[in-house]
């Protein structure tokens, strides 16, 4: 410190330590931001519709569970080709209920309580009827939207 | 009769009960029926009943004979249009002149108050009468007489037994209530209680030898819980499995159908079973075997095995093959069990650490789903079959604890990431620090 | 202007000096001097309260970018912010905590302000602006704490406009007012939103330019205490730079500042909770932000009726009078007229609100352990 000599190599590092930190510093936070603002996997948040499967995924009297937010949701084939898709959570005591070709019925097997493929309760002790969703062809992808 | 049984046991008790009060009310209709001319105002919409001399005047008399009058305004009969004397008979007209003994001519068909055992005959008159009861309600049920003529009850009420139960004993007297009314006695939540009054008396059941512990035990069952404490009126009381107006105790044969009839998955894998092995289970391995009746409580998995709750033990033996099957359902369904429950574990912490497990969750109930599978599948004691639902089931959780773990290597990669920021932001605040002596020491100028 | 230097830089900068007469600015940074004295410490938290602001702003700026404000969305679009967009869960986050730090420095500031005596003239303005600028911190925190519709929010929004309702003959349309009609809803959200984005910060905008502009213009007040002693002694008054001796002491606490929330957000993100259910009963221990705890927990305390009138609403009508006299506080110190006594009284009083704020909210933080 009492060096005079040594000063202007010590200023001149800490110039180089200053730069280079602050610029680690920005870079730091500029990747974050950076990576924030590109664009995600997934353009927006999927609320009110979700896509619940392809065209020709199912066969004709067919039905699949898919994803609608944290619950599931039935889709199903009619015989006719068409499609319908409803809440698969049974309003009963909350089981996951299944689509029954062979009966043409919703069933849910936790207390043999029967739905019909529109979701009304048939029998058994469900208390009243599956939610029913909206279900759109788009291109390839069937979409499924809270009505 | 095995019909009828069936019927009985088929049909939603609800449906039986809701009934009940319509047959009541044919019953009373068809005593005017048959003891009088029949009545011009009794389909709806005829003189309303309140004005009838029956009412004015035994509004005035005192106990018994005032009673009936309290009710007019609660009693569906009432609040159908019909009044005392369709029930009893007798002339209200010749009452309204101010002649008591001209209203209450028995040649005019009054009948007074029937005998005890007289009771269903009494209502039948018109609840058993299909023209007369479809007036007020196309849908309703007019074999509750002949089912009643079935059960325990109405075979000791023909032999004579004046103790046996009657309508009026479940449904009331002057305030029968519609069994969809919560007020009424027969409404699923108090249809328990209903029977207890007389099931769970000692004294009464003294008579027949019968036990009176069923009241106490069904309140204790989860069939009971599901029904108070759940509100689910769809879960059973006593009569969805002993039927509403044929009550019987269901045979040894008729106990998996009586269950069947909601828990149908574990009937129908039963069946299978003993038509597969050619074998007639029933006797043995009937469901109260293992799960009791009126106190049924809910099913654990320790009932599967050979622990200390097994129920397996009961009739296996070391080292048969039903024992050595019970171990290894019972190791299956304990480590699909584990596995959830770490792979649950392991998505809570992430989820609270902040790290999106969304779709794992959701891919875990497939496991869950599979857990409940094989659960119902123990019914089929058909090992083969059970195992692929339990391995599904334990692919599934193995996948969530997967999840669980690559959540938690996103927290630890998210930790390192702010390790170095940390380092990169100590860095500058040193130089900032350094720079900050640097231009202290440089005089003020 | 002068032809030996006729570089790209200057000539430019020399260009924009001869339109803008920007060297006044840096003329100024180059005079203004900060004193330096053993209360210099407090100095730092307007910058403090600054920087978190700025903070605010930017990552405010970026949650906009995903954010949407509708009952059946805000909730999942923020879910959306916290688990499908890259580093989404720390710019939420680091806005969540930053909005926390902030209120906390803007509380620190104005405390120290009011115990330095920092608000004698000729600084009236600067406090006011100020206080107005504490109020606008509190309505950005209040607005932006139901912008998730979380459960949680949801309900301590209920409760937080219900205080509102309890304001004598306004109250029940400032109600309506702030929810957007009778109940919390969307729509409620919505205003809120365009409270939370637009509204105040334009106010903000305003109250900080002018706030920093009378700073600027009157310098840092030196403590009394510290100037009579100063006299005293009859010591020349210590002092440094503003640039760059204060400015760098600035930087090393806004970077620190930085890391303690990046810290914060990777260790606690911020929850999001369960998605508000309008039609589900409250849940137990519903609970304001932090700094609205000590107003909640006086209320919860304040007996239903006091002299016959509603001690809810005596409670709101005391808040308004402590708000008022916040704003008043240069003009009710007179210490030129009788010093001594009105100086010890109101040093009292802000001591006494200092301790009911910090009873109050202990209050509401112990039992929740035991």
């Amino acid at each position: 410190m009492s060096d005079p000599g040594s000063a202007p190599s010590r200023r001149g590092f800490l110039g180089w330590f200053l730069g280079t930190s602050v610029g680690a510093m920005c870079a730091s936070i500029l990747y974050p931001v950076a990576r924030y603002i590109s664009p995600p996997e997934v353009p927006e948040a999927q609320t009110s519709r979700v896509v619940a499967g392809k065209v020709g995924e199912l066969k004709p009297n067919e039905g699949k569970i898919f994803r609608f937010g944290n619950l599931p949701g039935l889709l199903i084939r009619t015989e006719d080709g068409g499609y319908r898709a409803v809440s698969a959570t049974c309003t009963h005591l909350n089981c996951t209920v299944q689509f029954r070709g062979d009966l043409k019925q919703i069933r849910c097997a936790c207390h043999n309580g029967y739905y019909d493929l529109t979701g009304k309760n048939v029998s058994g002790p469900p208390p009243r009827p599956l939610d029913q969703f909206q279900v759109n062809v788009a291109g390839d992808d069937i979409v499924v939207s809270k009505t | 009769m095995r019909n009828s049984r069936l019927l009985l046991r088929s049909a939603p008790g609800w449906w039986l009960l809701l009934a009940v009060p319509a047959v009541v009310l044919l019953a009373l209709l068809g005593a005017v029926h048959a003891a009088a001319a029949e009545p011009q105002h009794l389909a709806p919409g005829g003189p309303r009943p309140l004005e009838t001399s029956c009412v004015s005047c035994h509004a005035q008399l005192d106990d018994a004979l005032l009673e009936p009058t309290r009710h007019t305004g609660d009693d569906i009969h009432f609040l159908k249009g019909l009044s005392c004397h369709d029930c009893h008979g007798g002339n209200p007209a010749a009452g309204a002149d101010g002649d008591p003994e001209a209203a209450h001519d028995r040649k005019l068909g009054w009948t007074g108050k029937p005998v005890r055992g007289q009771v269903p005959a009494f209502c039948a008159r018109c609840h058993a009468d299909a023209a007369f009861m479809k007036r007020f309600n196309p849908h309703t049920r007019i074999d509750q007489y002949s089912e009643y003529r079935t059960s325990v009850h109405g075979r000791r009420n023909a032999e004579g037994d004046e103790r046996a139960a009657v309508c009026v004993d479940c449904h009331g007297v002057h305030s029968i209530r519609a069994v969809s009314d919560p007020r009424s006695p027969v409404y699923p939540t108090r249809v328990a209680e209903t029977c207890g009054t007389c099931h769970a008396d000692e004294n009464r059941m003294r008579h027949y030898s019968l036990a009176t512990t069923q009241y106490a035990e069904y309140r204790k069952s989860v069939h009971a819980r599901a029904l108070y404490e759940g509100g689910d009126t769809s879960a059973p009381t006593c009569n969805d499995c002993h039927g509403s107006h044929g009550a019987v105790p269901p045979g040894v044969e008729n106990v998996a159908a009586v269950c069947g009839s909601c828990h149908g998955r574990e009937a129908t894998l039963f069946r299978e079973t003993e038509a597969k092995l050619k074998l007639d289970l029933t006797p043995c391995i009937q469901c109260m075997v293992c799960h009791g009746n009126h106190a049924v409580s809910p099913p654990t998995d320790g009932m599967v095995g050979v622990g200390a709750d097994s129920t397996c033990t009961g009739c296996h033996v070391e080292e048969d093959k039903g024992y050595k099957a019970a171990v290894r359902m019972a190791d299956s369904i304990h480590g699909l069990v584990e596995r959830l429950r770490e792979a649950s574990d392991r998505l809570d912490l992430a989820e609270r650490a902040g790290v999106e497990v969304g779709p794992d969750r959701f891919a875990l109930q497939e496991a869950r789903d599979q857990l409940v599978e094989a659960r119902v599948l123990v019914h089929s004691f058909d090992l083969e079959r059970f195992l692929i639902a339990a391995q599904k089931g334990i692919a599934a959780a193995d996948a969530g604890v997967a999840a669980g773990k690559r959540a938690a290597a996103e927290l630890r990669t998210r930790r390192a990431g702010l390790g170095l920021s940390l380092v990169i932001i100590v860095a500058v605040i040193i130089a900032l620090a350094l720079k900050v002596r640097e231009v202290d020491r440089k005089p003020a100028t | 202007m002068s032809p030996a230097t006729p570089g790209p830089v200057p000539r430019l900068m020399a260009w924009i000096e001869e339109r803008t007469g920007l060297s006044v600015l840096g003329e100024l940074a180059r005079k203004k001097r900060v004193p330096r004295h053993r209360h210099t410490f407090w100095y730092y938290l307007g910058g403090m309260t600054l920087f978190l602001f700025g903070i605010q702003v930017g990552t405010g700026i970026l949650l906009l970018l995903y954010y949407r404000p509708s009952a059946s969305e805000a909730f999942e679009s923020v879910q959306f912010i916290m688990t499908r967009v890259p580093f989404g869960w720390l710019i939420r986050s680091i806005h969540s905590w930053s909005a926390n730090l902030l209120v906390l420095a803007a509380f620190v500031h104005m405390f120290s302000v009011f115990f330095l005596k920092a608000y004698r003239k000729p600084r009236e303005l600067t406090w006011l602006s100020g206080a107005l600028l504490l109020f606008l911190m509190l309505a950005f925190g209040f607005s932006g704490y139901l912008l998730p519709w979380n459960t949680l929010a949801f309900f301590a929004t209920q409760v937080g406009t219900q205080v509102a309702g309890a304001v004598p003959l306004v109250g029940p349309f400032m109600l309506r007012l702030l929810r957007g009609g009778d109940q919390v809803t969307g729509g409620t959200l919505t205003r809120f939103y365009g409270m939370h984005v637009a509204v105040l910060p334009a106010l903000a905008t305003v109250l900080v330019g002018a706030h920093l502009l009378l700073v600027q213009k009157h310098g840092m007040s030196v403590p009394p205490a510290v100037e009579k002693r100063r006299s005293e002694s009859g010591g020349a008054p210590l002092s440094m730079p503003f640039f760059p001796n204060f400015l760098l002491r600035d930087l090393i606490g806004w970077v620190a500042a930085l890391g303690i929330l990046a810290a914060l957000a990777a260790l606690f993100p911020w929850e999001l909770g369960t998605k508000a259910d309008p039609f589900a009963p409250a849940p137990a221990g519903i609970r304001p932000e932090w700094y609205f705890a000590w107003m909640f927990q006086t209320l919860k305390l304040l007996p239903s009726h006091i002299l016959g009138l509603e001690g809810e609403m005596l409670g709101v009508l005391g808040f308004g009078a402590g708000a008022l006299m916040l704003l008043l506080v240069p003009f009710l110190d007179r210490a030129g007229e009788a010093p001594g006594r009105w100086d010890r009284l109101l040093l009292a009083c802000g001591w006494a609100v200092v301790a009911f704020m910090a009873v109050m909210t202990l209050i509401v933080y112990l039992p929740a352990e035991g």
